[in-house]
């Protein structure tokens, strides 16, 4: 298991490095820049700026200068907010998704993988029927949508919550159902397809005509077996929660990093956006070897180097 | 209550928009302040003379006036103030403001090195004299409006960018900043040294909801006393529009769709003026539903300059024939032009409807384009398409706020419209000192602009719309769309 | 957001998708049998085939409504009634006319989209899988590089490089969705390269290419299948999430996305704004859900007893 850890570690530096040179020539090729909006600008004021920020070097002298200090773990300044670094920013707004993404990430497997089990064992009833029709609902209703609904029935109608704002861990209860919807939703769809799958082996025959009750041969046999392909989406699906939501922090007021995929891009926030990519991709590789060392418990036959 | 976003800036010898302006009002104030009827009022100058014809105004400064670090406010402080908005090296878009001070054009278009020659001196520590280059009606409004309030240079210099921060500002208005969550909060608490005394309202928190449906469920649920525009949406306005906590303000903000008048087809009046007369202004308040006013004319009913016969009738047959005229009958030959409009939900409804209007009443076909803000606002100053659709709220309440943005030499005229007409009769309704006469050249400039000549096609007139809870008291509001909350209290 | 959904939805059939034997000639018809016998997903089928005709014929220019979509009127916001069966929005507009105009640029959007990915994403994981190794780490690790990218920018680019209309969108949302495919097909190819019957073509002596177009791509059919019906959806929802943010279509063009996005203030006060737009996107997402896993039951003969009721 080390010898798989160090191997991902070593990928990920090619892995960080492509993202970093792809986002950085994106970035360029995109037309606009960070000042552009600034109108009424004498020119002699945007070159300051510029130099200021090394704009007016060569694009490969800024490449070797941004390379430079993210090697010392330099993320830039943001242009937007004048008086701010990178690692400010996203110091603040970090903990706070990651926060949300992880409570999201608990209510989508506690209930999507039961959900999806009972679908499966109820296969072609009524309560597959709803089950599926429920996960349905998660995925064709936009999140916008699903935030404005659970504003209006918990914490309008019923009262029972905050409707928005993150000043206390109730708070954070209504954004993170609303997060949790969708991937809620797959891993039911998945949890099911997966256990129905398992249960058409034979050895869970034999289990059952050995007089194992049909609950314990679900819930100690099955389920173990059926969740290989949930743990393989908990990779890139923990990179997702735990990066923010731009939507849902837009509908809660939650000021997460999330918003900071789109606001940078739209202000052309050269260093934000670099960030936000560089932080998506480590995040994933992360949580995917996560998932690797996760195999090994669930199912022994899985090796990890192929 | 909430402000809907980040301030872009706390410092208001730079900033430019009405999210700062809304902190900064309360945190700091200038020479004169509006009083209920938007006239001013003293307040850091107790009282000021006019002389030479109007051409020096001498201010007398309140000696009781301190800084929140326990300094005594000394006329340098505005001196140092609007020399720096004046500097070129500080980018200040709201320096043209001061133009009308001596000297203020030549400096900050680099033409004099030196501050010194600019007209605004302290003569000692409570007097300031500014000496303008003419007569200028409005010039004591400005000294009510932001960018002219005093500042700290020692705090500046010593902190850099970051002296808007709260452990660092330094400001003498009723209120401090006690607390900046970024993209997030903003704390105020009472200044116990206002010199008009600490204000009855201990603590205001801003909050930064962007949408506008999760603030009013936030009022609806008593955690915000009071929103406005920004978070009212408009299902929302309709749904409370009769209790009693509901209040609609006229605003001094007209909306218009502006021609790019050096491009094809617009560069032909009679196309402009086909296509003002061819909008049936009366279903805007039905489409936007927050008792909008429909105004043909780019001068506000409350302002001197109004008549109601300055924009031109709705007239669709007319509309029809000054096409033709133009080369286009029945709107055949018709280029599709683009409509840029920035991306919000009023503004799409209203490009819809006028899309939708001058298919029917011209057989033209309108493309809209939709931009992100701040992109919207860099293609309108480097490259305005055809048409776009922009508005103006009032800096200070005098037709000339409105009437200057299409002068030739303004920066913000996108229309790229000059008329040296107009631009006559502005300077002469500037200077002029007999309120009725002046009255009358900005009534002569509005004619021309939305009837004659038509580089703009004006459409409606904004209101503001407020939700304020009960326990709330001593809410003032202006037309100006400034909320000062020094005189609030709440039970 | 978008990529987020591609993800999700590419990766679910992949899981223990059992190997299929070699296609043999009556597989579309065979299949088709076999899904005739799953109600639900009949039923399903039948109701795609009515949103694309639908949508086909406002293409046509068959007037499905007496009103045209972008016809205003003074008839603002009123309730469904006989003379607007879905009411009208803010300005007046027929929302039945909307939403029937709606539906071609939102099967437009869904099935081209899931095409472009099924293209990109079937040629990049068929030659991971194939060539494993080597070869196969480092176009998985450009898969998660592809993942790491900005979306935003890589659409706002494509707006630039292709134009903002209807095709921008259409190319920018399968730029970002071809990652899930590629690694579905990818597992399938590891999985089915080993098999004997694999095996057994290779020693006949056929050629890589070969072996990919007549072996396992044809096994791998159901999967990628199942995972079209997944892909249509999420891009349907993808271009709603892209018309929150102000980056969608352009005004009166409209999508049950669109339509969606800008109904859904209205909920407490028009609630027929809203509802309508959500129900089609729904009843469609529902349908190729039903339709996908009818699908794979179909498709796989280890399962066709069990769906036999």
């Amino acid at each position: 298991m080390a010898w798989l850890v160090l191997r991902r570690a070593l990928w990920a530096i090619p892995v960080l490095w492509v993202v970093a040179t792809v986002t950085f020539i994106l970035v360029r090729v995109v037309p606009g820049g960070p000042f552009d909006a600034e109108k009424n600008l004498p020119p002699g004021i945007v070159a300051n700026i510029k130099a200021k920020y090394h704009l007016d070097r060569p694009v490969a002298e800024q490449y070797l200068l941004y390379l430079g200090r993210l090697s010392r773990g330099d993320l830039g300044v943001s242009y937007k907010y004048a008086n701010r670094t990178v690692n400010d920013i996203l110091s603040d707004a970090f903990p706070v998704s990651v926060q949300l993404g992880a409570m999201a990430l608990a209510i989508a497997v506690l209930a999507g993988v039961p959900l999806g089990t009972v679908a499966a064992v109820r296969r072609g009833r009524l309560l597959d029927f709803a089950c599926m029709t429920l996960s349905t609902v998660g995925i064709s209703v936009p999140s916008f949508l699903v935030g404005a609904l659970l504003i209006y029935l918990l914490g309008i109608w019923l009262k029972a919550l905050p409707v928005a704002l993150w000043e206390s861990p109730r708070h954070m209860i209504l954004p993170a159902l609303t997060l949790s919807f969708l991937p809620c939703a797959y891993v039911a769809r998945l949890t099911r397809a997966s256990v129905l799958e398992v249960m058409q082996k034979d050895w869970v025959r034999t289990a059952r005509s050995k007089g194992l009750s049909p609950a314990v041969t679900i819930v100690k046999h099955v389920l173990r077996n059926s969740l290989v392909p949930v743990v393989t989406i908990l990779g890139p699906l923990t990179a997702v929660l735990i990066t923010g939501s731009f939507t849902v922090e837009y509908i809660f007021a939650v000021p997460g990093m999330g918003r900071f995929f789109i606001t940078a891009v739209i202000n052309r926030d050269y260093d934000l956006i670099m960030a936000t990519s560089l932080i998506f991709a480590l995040i994933l590789i992360v949580s995917n070897t996560l998932v690797d060392i996760a195999y090994t418990f669930l199912d022994p036959k899985i090796r990890l180097e192929h | 209550m909430n402000i809907g976003a980040e301030p872009p800036s706390l410092d208001w010898g730079v900033t430019t928009d009405s999210t700062s302006f809304d902190v900064i009002s309360n945190l700091q104030v200038g020479l004169t302040q509006y009083n209920g009827s938007l006239q001013c009022a003293p307040a850091c100058a107790e009282r000021w003379e006019v002389l030479d014809g109007g051409r020096r105004y001498v201010f007398h400064l309140r000696g009781d006036v301190l800084w929140s670090d326990g300094r005594r406010l000394k006329a340098s402080d505005f001196e140092e103030a609007w020399k720096r908005l004046l500097d070129p090296r500080t980018g200040a878009q709201y320096a043209y403001y001061l133009y009308d001070i001596e000297n203020a054009f030549a400096f900050n278009t680099g033409r004099i090195k030196s501050g010194d020659a600019v007209g605004v001196k302290a003569l000692d520590d409570r007097t300031l004299e500014v000496r303008l280059k003419r007569p200028a009606a409005y010039f004591i409004y400005l000294t009510a409006f932001c960018p002219s309030y005093p500042i700290r240079k020692d705090v500046i210099d010593r902190w850099g960018d970051r002296w808007t921060e709260p452990e660092h500002i330094v400001t003498n208005g009723p209120f401090l900043l006690k607390d900046w969550k970024h993209e997030y909060k903003i704390e105020l608490a009472a200044n116990p040294l206002y010199f008009e005394g600490e204000p009855d309202l201990k603590k205001i928190k801003m909050f930064m909801v962007a949408e506008q449906s999760t603030a009013f469920a936030l009022y609806e649920n008593d955690e915000l006393d009071y929103v406005d525009n920004r978070s009212f949406s408009t299902p929302d306005v309709e749904r409370c529009r009769s209790s009693p906590q509901y209040h609609n303000v006229p605003l001094l903000r007209n909306n218009y769709i502006g021609f790019n008048v050096t491009r094809k087809p617009f560069d032909d009046r009679r196309v402009r003026l086909a296509f003002t007369q061819a909008v049936d202004r009366r279903v805007f308040p039905a489409i936007l539903r927050r008792n909008e006013l429909p105004a043909a004319s780019w001068i506000p009913p409350q302002l001197p300059g109004y008549a109601p016969d300055s924009g031109p009738p709705y007239n669709p047959e007319r509309a029809r024939q000054l096409l033709a005229a133009a080369g286009y009958p029945a709107g055949a030959g018709f280029p599709v032009v683009e409509l840029l409009y920035p991306n919000r939900e009023d503004t799409r409804l209203v490009v819809e409807e006028i899309q939708d209007q001058l298919k029917r009443n011209l057989n033209v076909r309108i493309e809209l384009v939709a931009q992100e803000w701040k992109v919207y606002l860099e293609t309108l100053h480097r490259d305005p398409p055809p048409m776009f659709r922009n508005s103006w709220g009032a800096d200070y309440p005098d037709p000339e706020t409105f009437m200057n943005l299409f002068t030739t030499y303004n920066g913000n005229n996108s229309t790229r419209w000059s008329s040296s007409v107009y631009d006559r009769l502005i300077e002469a309704a500037e200077a002029e000192q007999d309120a009725g006469r002046r009255a009358d050249l900005y009534r002569r400039a509005d004619r021309l602009l939305c009837r004659q000549e038509a580089p703009i096609v004006c459409t409606y007139l904004s209101t503001q719309n407020l939700m304020v809870k009960p326990w709330v008291h001593g809410m003032e509001f202006n037309s100006l769309d400034i909320q000062f909350f020094k005189g609030v209290t709440v039970r | 957001m978008s990529s987020t959904v591609e993800q999700l939805s590419a990766q679910q059939p992949g899981g223990g998708e059992p190997p299929q034997p070699p296609a043999g000639q009556g597989l579309v018809p065979a299949t088709w049998r076999r899904l005739k016998r799953i109600t639900l997903s009949y039923a399903s089928f039948w109701v795609i085939v009515f949103m694309i005709a639908l949508s086909l014929l406002s293409w046509l220019g068959v007037p499905l409504s007496p009103y045209a979509y972008d016809q205003t009127t003074s008839a603002t916001l009123s309730a469904p009634s006989a003379a607007h069966p879905m009411g009208t929005d803010e300005l007046g507009r027929d929302l039945l006319a909307r939403v029937i105009y709606g539906s071609r640029l939102s099967m437009m959007i869904g099935l081209t989209t899931a095409l472009i990915a099924l293209f990109f994403g079937t040629i990049y994981g068929a030659i991971a899988g194939y060539c494993g190794g080597r070869v196969d780490a480092i176009l998985m690790r450009g898969v998660d590089v592809a993942y790491a990218l900005p979306d935003l920018l890589v659409m706002i680019l494509v707006g630039v490089l292709v134009g903002r209309g209807t095709g921008g969108i259409l190319t920018a949302l399968g730029l970002i969705s071809w990652m899930g495919t590629a690694r579905l097909v990818r597992a399938q190819f590891l999985q089915l390269k080993h098999e004997e019957f694999v095996e057994a073509a290779r020693s006949c002596g056929q050629g890589p290419l070969a072996l990919i177009f007549k072996h396992l791509l044809p096994n791998s059919i159901g999967p990628i299948l199942v995972a079209l019906t997944f892909i249509v959806p999420a891009a349907i929802i993808s271009e709603s999430t892209l018309s929150f943010i102000g980056l969608g279509l352009s005004p009166p063009a409209c999508s049950w996305g669109t339509l969606a996005s800008e109904g859904w203030r209205s909920l407490r006060t028009h609630p027929h704004l809203i509802l309508f737009p959500s129900l089609f996107i729904f009843l469609t997402v529902l349908s190729f859900n039903f339709l996908g896993d009818g699908l794979r039951d179909a498709l796989d003969p280890r399962t066709r007893l069990a769906t036999r009721r």
